[in-house]
This record gives structure tokens, C-alpha cells and sequence, in this order.
């Protein structure tokens, strides 16, 4: 069984069809890149398959089941994503901001009644999350004094602190030194193998260091799924990146 | 520069942070207990008036603090807080008049429906923000304060009088004499301050923080969003209540004026004077606020103009209210 599949999905707003009959499988423990010229669908496709929008027709089945509506609940099932541009709690610290992101799994997340310093499992959580990411050295700087390269990290670790089966990535490298992009291309190698992972990203460093298979979208569509060799030789892929003429050179 | 270099100086900065976050508990601490010892001392040392004037500070405090958990904690602003107020007061007022309930029903009571009511009106409420929260709780609050002038139940807009102060026999003492009322309202705002405060670094009161820095994500996180604001504005309306009860118990009166939108307006100013993001920000707001409108009275008969100019000083100087100001005269390095 496939651990993420699109099904004939569409995708329009208003007059516009972001999405137009999008067919998509990624088996479990895979990890697949999306990529494609802008506007091709890549963050609709991600926002579709969280809860974050809603399909105009079409499925998206994970091991099988549909999604479940809302965002939250898609986190609850075990999907995590980071977002293309940042959205951190940019007042608390870091280590805090990983703590609330723990601290959802944890079923002291509803008490009022103590103080959160009494959960010594969640704070230990962050800690954890925040060594795997390199972030120990700035646990107590507040977010908003990040440097950009840091706050990417960031948004990457509150995603895993959902320890997901299944993590959607939406441009991690994007805006980060080559020091960083490393960094970002050792931890998803390091992450569980049976964690799928679906990664949009316009490095393709990045993309050929860490997945298995790709998938081209352009216009809503895929227009081709495989390998970095197979991908390179397509010449559609070609046309689609760099228009008609060009291709044909 | 190397990289060592930069995460050396980071992790300096981290321990001064770290540092300074300890010694701003302990400050925090010896000016809580002294706050306390002064307040537990003040009718020996001064006139009847100054009693009276903490009382109303003390009523105002509790109902800005329930203010500023919507305001400062989840980041929601509330212009119908006041509705919970003249709910708390007609409660009781209702239970003991009314229904001829005793105190020690009447007011568990009244928190309870109040609870029960917030739960209902939160649930509207906090599906919309910004602006649009900011007229819905107002639009809810009109339309109780319009009830409360239509009813009869309520003695329209007369009011209800003969609402009764606790019985406090079996102390041997005398509620309706002011200091032992004092006493009480200090306990009441003692336990509902540290309630906040406890709430605001509980688990709970993180995710509000998650839902004021960013809603989006904290639903990423996972949180369900919108039952944790609706919690907020249950335990906010409760605090708000309670300052009713206490209001209508300290002029043995309620009116709908308490539910007017002024009202709430002035509880959402003395948490902007003070500050949103301490506890005790808005029990100080509350300090200034009703200091400088009586300072101001007695000099004017226009303090109102003047009040207005004040307001405008204290946020032009005051960006973060006056408790972050104090902070950080106190703490900034010379």
C-alpha cells in the first residue's frame, strides 16, 4: 500500500486550476521530490494533502484512508510539514517554541492547573529536537533574533518534533548558506528510513543528495516521475523549465 | 569570524540571559511580597480614602487580568469584557434577591452559569479575530446590557440594590465594615493573580501563546485552536465575574451600567498602561488608571480631556506599558 496517494486531483480557484487531475503515489519510506517551474501546484499540493485547502474534486489517501480534514488532525495522524516561509513563534524562544511543539503529543498539553517546567519528558523532547537540528547553542534566544539560515532550521525541527510518518517539506534550502544546505541535506539522511518524505525544493543539490525518485509537476500535472538520470534526459521536463525553443537547441 | 567564536558569544549571551531571567524572578518575587506586606499594612497606616481607593483598584485589577489573558496572553481583543462584570454582579444579585439563595450558593453559582454562558458566546466569538472579534464580543455585550435595562427581573435600568457582602460572623468579623471588606478583596485579588499567573505558564498557557504568535502554526503543531481559545474566554469571563461579584458586593448595587461597552473599553486601556505581557501589568494599569482619574478629579472638573492626554503620554513612552518600562529602567546595563 502506498503510504501517500493523490488521486485524480483538482485543485481551482476561482477561474484558475492550480491543480488539474494530479495523480501521485509514494510508497512508504520513500523519499520523493516535487519540483517544477513556479506556479507548477508544488505548496497547493502540500496545503491540499495537511488540510490546509480542500480538494474541487479528487482524493488524497494516506496508507489508504483519506485525510483527515483539518490541519491539526492531519498533524494528529501523523503528517507534519514545514511552510515555505517561515512561521515560528517569533517572540518565544527557541527552545520554547520546541516545547509547545512536543508538548502537543503530550497529554499534559490541556493542563492549566500546573507549570509547564513540571513536564520534564516534553522539555527534555525539545532539548533533543533541538540538538539533532544544531539549535542548542541559541535554545534561549528568542525566535525573532534568528539569523534566516537558523529560522530554517527551526521551522524544520518544529516540524519533527511531530515525529511524523509522513514529513512534507516545503523548500527547506530556500534562503539558507551552503553551510546550512549541508546541514539540511546530513539530517534528512539521517532521519528513520521508515519516515516517508515528500520534499519540495528548488536546489537541486539538495534534491540529488536526498531522494529517491522525482517528480516533475508543471500546470497542475505531473509530467514526469523518476530518477535524476531519467529526469535530466526528459525532454518535456526540458520544454517545461525552459520553454520550447530552448529545448529543442 | 569562526564558527567557534560565534557560538561562544551566543552561548555568553544565553547565560546572561539566563542570568538576568534569574535575577528578574527574584526581584519579581521580593516586590510581590513586599506589594503584599504593603497592602496587608496599608489601613493602619493611612486615611479611610486610601482603603476605598485600593478597593476599586484591587475590583479593576482582577477585572483587567481577566482582560488580559484574551488581550495579552492569546492576543484576542475583547471590547465586551463587561458583559461578564454585570453578569457577575446580577448573578448574585439575582440568587440572593431574587431567588433568596444564600452567598455561598449565589456566587459558586453565578460562576458556573457565567462559565456555561462564556462557553456558548466564546464559541461564536472565537471564530473570527482582529477587528471582527473585537465587534462580536461588543456586539454580545450590548445586547445583554440592553436586557438588563428591558427586564424586569433586573429592575431595568434602576438596577438591583441590596446585594449582599460576605457573612464573616464565624471569623468574628463584620463585612460591611470597609477595612474587613478591604481584607477580603485583597485575598480575592491575591488568589485570582496567582491563579493567572499560574495559568499563563501552564501547558495550556503556552499553547495560547503558540495561538498569539502565530495561529497557523500552532495548528500545525497540532492543537486543536479554536477549543483552546474558547477555554481562554471561559476562564477570562469567570475573572471578569468574579470582579462583578466583588463590585456589587462593595456598593451593594448593580446597574447595566457595568455592562456598558465604556467600561469594557476603560479594562482593555489598564491593560494596555500596563503591560500584556506580565501578570501584574494589568493590576498596575489599574493602579494608574483610577489614580489618575481621581488625582485628576480633584484638579479638574474636565479631567476627562486631561485623562485623554495622559492615556496618549503613558503609550507614546510607555510602548510595552508601564511594567516593561519599569523593567527595563531597572535592568538596562548603564
Amino acid at each position: 500500500m502506498s503510504a501517500l496517494e493523490a488521486r485524480n486531483l483538482h485543485k481551482r480557484f476561482g477561474g484558475l486550476e492550480v491543480i488539474s487531475n494530479l495523480n501521485l503515489t509514494v510508497p512508504p519510506g520513500q523519499r520523493r521530490a516535487v519540483i517544477g517551474p513556479n506556479g507548477a501546484g508544488k505548496t497547493t499540493f502540500i496545503n491540499l494533502v495537511t488540510g490546509w485547502l480542500s480538494p474541487t474534486s479528487g482524493n488524497v489517501l494516506v496508507d489508504g484512508h483519506a485525510v483527515a480534514g483539518r490541519p491539526e488532525k492531519v498533524t494528529r495522524s501523523g503528517i507534519a510539514r514545514s511552510f515555505q516561509r517561515n512561521m515560528l513563534l517569533e517572540d518565544l524562544t527557541v527552545v520554547e517554541n520546541l516545547r509547545v511543539a512536543c508538548q502537543a503529543f503530550h497529554p499534559c498539553r490541556r493542563v492549566f492547573w500546573r507549570s509547564k517546567r513540571a513536564f520534564a519528558t516534553v522539555i527534555e523532547k525539545a532539548e533533543r529536537a533541538a540538538e539533532r537540528m544544531h539549535l542548542t547553542d541559541i535554545l534561549e534566544v528568542p525566535a525573532k533574533h534568528l539569523s534566516y539560515g537558523q529560522k530554517r532550521q527551526l521551522e524544520v525541527a518544529l516540524a519533527l518534533c511531530a515525529e511524523p510518518k509522513i514529513l512534507l517539506m516545503d523548500e527547506p534550502a530556500a534562503g539558507t548558506s551552503p553551510q546550512e544546505r549541508a546541514r539540511l541535506i546530513d539530517l534528512i539522511n539521517g532521519l528513520p528510513r521508515d519516515i516517508t518524505i515528500l520534499l519540495v525544493e528548488h536546489d537541486m543539490d539538495v534534491v540529488f543528495a536526498t531522494c529517491d525518485l522525482i517528480t516533475v509537476l508543471s500546470y497542475g500535472k505531473v509530467l514526469a516521475t523518476g530518477t535524476r538520470r531519467e529526469i535530466q534526459d526528459d525532454p518535456t521536463v526540458m520544454e517545461a523549465y525552459l520553454g520550447h525553443r530552448h529545448a529543442g537547441d | 569570524m569562526s564558527d567557534e567564536v560565534t557560538i561562544a558569544r551566543t552561548s555568553t549571551t544565553t547565560r546572561e540571559a539566563i542570568t538576568l531571567a534569574t535575577e528578574v524572578r527574584r526581584a519579581t518575587l521580593v516586590l510581590a511580597a513586599s506589594a503584599i506586606v504593603g497592602a496587608l499594612a496599608l489601613p493602619w497606616l493611612s486615611a479611610s480614602y486610601a482603603t476605598t481607593l485600593a478597593i476599586e483598584i484591587m475590583i479593576a485589577g482582577i477585572f483587567a487580568s481577566g482582560i488580559n489573558l484574551l488581550v495579552g496572553a492569546t492576543g484576542l481583543v475583547s471590547l465586551g469584557q463587561g458583559m461578564f462584570l454585570g453578569l457577575g454582579g446580577y448573578g448574585i444579585g439575582i440568587g440572593t434577591t431574587v431567588l433568596g439563595l444564600p452567598l455561598w450558593l449565589s456566587v459558586p453559582g453565578t460562576l458556573v452559569v457565567v462559565a456555561i454562558m462564556a462557553a456558548g458566546i466564546g464559541a461564536v466569538c472565537t471564530r473570527t479575530r482582529g477587528v471582527e472579534f473585537l465587534l462580536i464580543t461588543l456586539a454580545f455585550s450590548q445586547m445583554f446590557f440592553g436586557s438588563a435595562i428591558k427586564l424586569r427581573l433586573t429592575n431595568g435600568s434602576d438596577g438591583m440594590s441590596g446585594i449582599p457582602r460576605p457573612d464573616l460572623t464565624f471569623l468574628g468579623l463584620n463585612g460591611d465594615n470597609p477595612v474587613v471588606f478591604y481584607y477580603y478583596v485583597l485575598v480575592v485579588t491575591v488568589v485570582a493573580v496567582a491563579a493567572m499567573w499560574r495559568i499563563v505558564e501552564s501547558p495550556f498557557g503556552s499553547v495560547l501563546a503558540a495561538i498569539r504568535e502565530s495561529e497557523r502554526r500552532a495548528s500545525a503543531m497540532g492543537y486543536a485552536v479554536s477549543s483552546y481559545k474558547v477555554g481562554a474566554f471561559i476562564i477570562a469571563a469567570v475573572t471578569c465575574a468574579v470582579a462583578g461579584i466583588l463590585q456589587s458586593q462593595y456598593t451593594y448595587f448593580i446597574n447595566p451600567d457595568s455592562m456598558s461597552w465604556q467600561l469594557s473599553g476603560e479594562g482593555v486601556l489598564m491593560v494596555i498602561i500596563g503591560g500584556t505581557t506580565t501578570v501584574v501589568g494589568p493590576l498596575v494599569g489599574a493602579a494608574v488608571f483610577v489614580l489618575a482619574k481621581q488625582g485628576l478629579s480633584i484638579l479638574t472638573t474636565e479631567y476627562m480631556m486631561f485623562f485623554g492626554i495622559f492615556f496618549m503620554l503613558v503609550v507614546a513612552f510607555f510602548r510595552n506599558g508601564v511594567v516593561e518600562a519599569l523593567k527595563s529602567a531597572l535592568w538596562s546595563k548603564p
